[in-house]
């Protein structure tokens, strides 16, 4: 039920310390107005005159409000503490994004890393509220009050104490296996759903088919099934809610039926024995609560789970290894038998021995088959992968594990195929990397990526509004602002793309072509792609195939050697007009 | 929310299920009462000491029913109430269902529709929600006040009275102000919310950007508004929400001693009432169980609104189309004469004086810039838009008159084609309800995927998983394909199918395309030149108009630009 890591979350011992001990003040006062309403009520049996009975009303209302109360305090402090928790997870989750990034990313899902830090800091806020409030009442409330009722007449206390094992033991046999029922039913009812969503997104196809109308029926008939299948398993499903009910309300039967036996043989006085009747459901009370609140938490706890996973993935160790130097014609970077391992199954290749330089002002290519390994190559150099173990790797010299280096990252532009685009202005996107650029340099920068007539034609121009909400903006518009935006930092002088014309229609990447060959002058260009075009932009060609480096050179000694280079371009190319 | 239609005739529909839920919800909470009743008056009558324990025979007998009753009605209850909505789900499934699939326009913003698409699915589960945590205990919860008011004014009249009120405090009036003072705030939290949604993705999907950008301050810094005024806002309603279940204990309080001052009044004449006295007392406490949560459940209310609204919003239009006709299906020329498009008349022209005639058995390639208004042509020639100016015609019909046919006329490969959750036989058998097992595995084997499906462990039975999962991008268009071969129309549309393939991939598809499509016209729109040796007519569009048109090979020789951007897609 609970992830015993939920405790070593920092600040959680001081709320429990807390809020128990709230709780067993509140039980106290929840004994007191217990007792103060039997007064009530044995003063009015006795027919006794109604002011005999104000005072115990009146204590008894005032202990009902203190008890209710002390829910509110108890509330507060909870709920704010559990905010406070889920900010700084929150801020965690930030950092954990920031430190091992792309890595994690791509591990766990845009989508689900956004959600995760959003509904599922909410969700897992609510597991927090639920969770301890609930756990805490269970162990205290009823312990005092039974010992309490102990005191008052032993039989009732034995009687309840007889039911708690009863109780848990039946909880058990029924509840694993309904919940684990409920479990299945769960991912069951996500499959379910998702068909139906399934079926709206398919209805263009059906449509195309002809089979739009009739296939109505087979949502239907889904629909229904689910319905079926889903009351079949509800009918186990709350039986632990129904056994839990049946014990508590029988067992209040079965007390009241013993009490009146003793009233009647005078072993026992009516005021114990009203007492221990109207205890006997504020004792079970926690126990319904917590169980009732069984399904509401198993979100937050997966959300929690999910949460946690993320925090304890390790991260990269100092990213201040090599110092900073600028990229200049001579500089240079050697990679000996590098090697990357995905842990899991991955589209594209783990990367294996593989060896080459980098230097000066190069235009180096990675070419290879779709999931020959280009992209990893292209994010180890980039630093947002790290292999576990440090790498043979040197940049002017100097040694480091991998690139995820600080003063290596700031040297870098980096062109993916989907580039981001922040929400923000034309312009916050262009000065990312150099945020404190003047106007004069971004208007060089737009006119080098040849942006200028795109942005005049905006009635917003630079301060147009682009990524979520803003303006749609064209996959080589995008493009475009890419470079302007690798243009305006000066002092990033390598430019490492990954297949950034690869899905623009052929005149669009006509036109961006000049534009990026005009943007690759003075830099290192480190440019994976399949479009065969840029080979003839490249000066030197890195042959990547399963992971491995399987040839490398100039086109023109590729061309030459007749290898797997030939073999590869000959079967991109297709058939000749 | 007047003319609901997704939520109000539900009320009507399954009347006596929904009345069978009411009732037993009214005895769980009844039985929960009388079960704390009886218990009180054995207690008291017991304290009487009756020398015949028979004389308590009936209320014990009484308390054990009662203990009995509540946990099997609350057990029906939630059985019944649970298969009262999901009945209603699947009626509301298969009505989104039909209302969306009656307007083929809805499809059109294909971006759009995915997000859109979800938000329905998930109003669908709101509007479950709305019974089961809303309508139902409220409902019960009412019906519960006025049986405790009857029977205390029964009693009674004016104590009837105070009780009434009182509760009416507590489900009526404390429930709506709730609710009026949290509306704007839960509003409020959402607004926030997507715009830290959208942060969040600039944090998550921009990660890379950031760090070699070194802005890690920047970075952290974006969310921190929102998150303060997001937590300033839910802070308030935790304290209103704190305030308010206070309020509602406390006006509970009072009913319990205005109860304990009632009974004493009244049931003190002889020893005989006197016995009833904890009865009362004892059987109004679990109430509360079932008046208090009444709030809780309005707080909700305004998430549920949203949802009834967009439901009810979604607007169908009924297409008029002319008269329809039968044709020859044989051969099929089709004529654009000279046609222009445009959605609204202050929108701009997607199409321009287009004019085309497609040949029986032409292989068309369509190129251009996205937004050029491929897709609308496409649209056009489907039948799915009417052009403004003109005509298309297919063997001399307006096909806007062949609409009944168009699923013999034409069938799509797009970029993304959908595979059901279901096997790969299935799959295929859409293309043709009457195909044989044979034809079907043919076709497989004609779009070369025997290979692949038959080394699978399930063979033709294998599940494709959700949205075809289980197969490569390049394989779920060979898969797609089969299923058009079944459908065997005269003119097979290809929407960009190769999008996201990497070359090698799209070189074969494309010949396999082209070999097992020679018979056909295909109308080919595609985004580069690779594998433009399959047309036999190359156009290119840009800016709504014709920019080049003729066959591959005479557009090369002729033309310096075609070849330049031939030159270029194949690296020479």
């Amino acid at each position: 039920m609970i992830d015993k890591r939920l405790f070593r979350l920092p600040g959680i011992k001081q709320l429990f310390t807390m809020l128990a001990g709230l709780t067993v003040l509140q039980a106290f006062v929840i004994l007191l107005q217990a007792t103060f309403l039997s007064r009530a009520l044995v003063n009015s049996w006795e027919q006794k005159p109604l002011n005999t009975i104000y005072i115990p009303t009146l204590l008894f209302f005032v202990s009902f409000l203190i008890r209710h109360t002390l829910t509110l305090l108890k509330h507060r402090y909870l709920h704010t503490k559990a905010q406070q928790i889920t900010d700084d997870l929150r801020s965690s989750l930030l950092d954990k994004i920031y430190t091992t990034g792309p890595k994690m990313i791509g591990k766990r899902g845009t989508g689900n890393l956004v959600t995760t830090a959003l509904d599922g800091m909410d969700e897992a806020e609510n597991y927090i509220n639920l969770v301890v409030e609930k756990m805490i009442n269970m162990m205290i409330i009823p312990l005092v009050l039974l010992v309490y009722i102990y005191f008052q007449d032993v039989k009732s206390g034995i009687t309840l104490t007889i039911l708690v094992p009863l109780i848990i033991l039946f909880m058990i046999i029924l509840g694993y296996a309904a919940q684990d029922k409920a479990n299945r039913q769960y991912a069951k009812y996500t499959i379910l759903s998702n068909h139906f969503l399934d079926s709206l997104r398919g209805l263009p196809t059906l449509k195309m088919l002809g089979l739009s109308e009739k296939y109505s029926d087979n949502i239907y008939k889904t629909s229904e099934d689910y319905r079926r299948s889903t009351i079949s398993t509800l009918r186990v499903a709350i039986l632990s809610t129904f056994a839990l009910d049946w014990i508590t309300t029988l067992s209040i039967a079965i007390l009241a039926v013993f009490l009146g036996l003793g009233l009647i043989n005078g072993t026992i006085t009516l005021y114990p024995a009203l007492l221990a009747l109207i205890l006997a459901p504020e004792y079970f009370l926690p126990l319904r609560d917590f169980s009732n609140d069984y399904h509401a938490t198993l979100d937050g706890k997966n959300a929690m789970n999910n949460l946690l996973d993320i925090l304890s993935i390790e991260e990269n160790e100092s990213n201040d290894l090599l110092p900073d130097i600028s990229w200049e014609i001579n500089s240079t970077v050697k990679v000996q038998n590098l090697n990357f391992n995905y842990s899991d199954s991955h589209a594209d290749a783990d990367i294996k021995n593989a060896s080459f330089e980098l230097h000066g002002f190069d235009k180096v290519g990675i070419i290879g088959a779709s999931g020959s390994g280009k992209t990893t190559l292209i994010n180890l150099l980039g630093g947002f992968l790290t292999a576990d173990e440090p790498q043979d790797i040197q940049v002017n010299d100097h040694d480091i594990p991998n690139f995820a280096q600080k003063n290596w990252q700031k040297m870098f532009s980096y062109i993916p195929q989907n580039p981001y685009l922040f929400s923000g202005t034309i312009k916050d996107n262009i000065c990312f990397y150099k945020p404190e650029a003047t106007d004069e340099e971004v208007q060089t920068a737009i006119k080098a990526a040849n942006l200028d007539e795109f942005i005049d034609s905006l009635n917003d121009g630079l301060e147009t509004k682009v990524g979520e909400g803003g303006r749609g903006i064209s996959g080589g518009q995008a493009q475009r602002i890419m470079i302007a935006r690798a243009m305006l930092d000066q002092d990033r002088k390598i430019i490492l793309l990954d297949e950034p014309t690869a899905h623009l229609d052929i005149e669009t990447e006509y036109r961006l072509k000049e534009t990026f060959n005009k943007a690759f002058v003075d830099h290192l260009v480190v440019f994976a792609t399949h479009r065969l075009h840029w080979i003839n932009e490249m000066d030197y060609i890195l042959v990547v195939k399963d992971g491995e480096i399987i040839e490398q050179g100039t086109p023109k000694e590729l061309t030459k050697n007749k290898g797997y280079f030939v073999e590869l371009v000959e079967s991109m190319r297709g058939d000749k007009l | 929310m007047k003319n609901d239609t997704w939520v109000k005739p539900y009320f009507t529909k399954y009347k006596s299920l929904l009345a069978l839920i009411f009732i037993l919800g009214t005895f769980t909470v009844i039985c929960g009462a009388a079960l704390m009743f009886t218990s009180g008056y054995t207690i008291d009558k017991s304290a009487t000491r009756p020398y015949n324990i028979l004389l308590i025979y009936v209320p014990i007998l009484l308390t054990r029913a009662f203990g009995i009753g509540r946990p099997v009605f609350r057990y029906l209850e939630r059985l019944r109430s649970h298969n009262w909505v999901l009945k209603m789900t699947s009626d509301l499934r298969t009505r989104l269902y039909k209302t969306l699939e009656k307007d083929a326009t809805f499809f059109n913003e294909t971006h759009k529709s995915g997000e859109v698409l979800g938000l329905l699915a998930q109003d669908i589960n709101h509007i479950q929600n709305l019974f089961l945590r809303t309508i139902f205990p409220t409902i019960i919860g009412y019906i519960v006040v006025a049986l405790v008011s009857i029977g205390i004014g029964w009693f009674n009249l004016w104590f009837g009275l105070l009780l009434l009120l009182l509760l009416l405090v507590e489900t009526v009036l404390v429930p709506l102000v709730s609710v009026a003072f949290q509306r704007a705030r839960k509003y409020r939290q959402k607004a926030i919310k997507s715009e830290l949604y959208t942060e969040l993705t600039d944090n998550i999907l921009g990660a890379n950007d950031w760090i070699i950008a070194n802005r890690k301050d920047d970075f952290k810094q974006l969310t921190t508004d929102n998150i303060k005024s997001l937590n300033d806002s839910k802070k308030q309603s935790m304290h209103f929400t704190q305030y308010r279940d206070l309020t509602l204990q406390i006006v509970f309080g009072l009913m319990l001693v205005s109860l304990l001052v009632f009974t004493n009044l009244y049931f003190t004449g002889n020893q005989a009432q006197a016995n009833w006295v904890s009865a009362f007392a004892l059987g109004l406490i679990p109430l509360s169980d079932s008046l208090i949560p009444i709030s809780q459940g309005f707080d909700e209310l305004p998430e549920y609104q949203d949802s009834i609204t967009r439901l009810n919003n979604i607007e169908t239009t009924d297409r008029q189309l002319p008269e329809q006709k039968e044709i020859d299906l044989k051969e099929v020329t089709i004529k654009v004469d000279d046609i222009s498009f445009q959605y609204l008349e202050d929108t701009p022209e997607l199409i321009n004086n287009f004019s085309q005639v497609i040949e029986p058995h032409t292989k068309l390639a369509i190129i251009g810039p996205s937004g050029s208004g491929k897709t609308t042509i496409l649209q056009l020639l489907m039948g799915d838009l009417k052009p403004v100016k003109n005509q298309i015609t297919i063997n001399d019909v307006d096909v806007l008159q062949l609409q009944n046919h168009r699923t013999q006329i034409f069938s799509v490969l797009n970029q993304s084609p959908f595979l059901f959750n279901t096997s790969v036989m299935n799959n295929i058998a859409l293309g043709n309800e009457n195909a044989s097992d044979n034809e079907i595995k043919e076709a497989i084997a004609r779009v070369g995927m025997k290979e692949t499906i038959e080394k699978l462990p399930d063979q033709y039975d294998t599940l494709v998983e959700e949205s075809g999962q289980r197969f490569s991008g390049g394989e779920k268009q060979r898969l797609a394909l089969a299923r058009i071969l079944l459908q065997d129309t005269p003119v097979v549309i290809l929407d960009e199918p190769t999008i996201g393939l990497d070359p090698i991939t799209e070189n074969t598809l494309m010949n396999t395309i082209f070999e097992v499509l020679k018979d056909k016209t295909i109308i080919w729109v595609t985004h580069h030149l690779h594998s433009i040796n399959h047309a036999d007519q190359v156009l290119f569009l840009s800016d709504t108009k014709i920019q080049m048109q003729g066959s591959p090979k005479e557009l090369y020789k002729k033309n310096k630009h075609f070849q330049e951007l031939y030159k270029m897609d194949q690296g020479i």
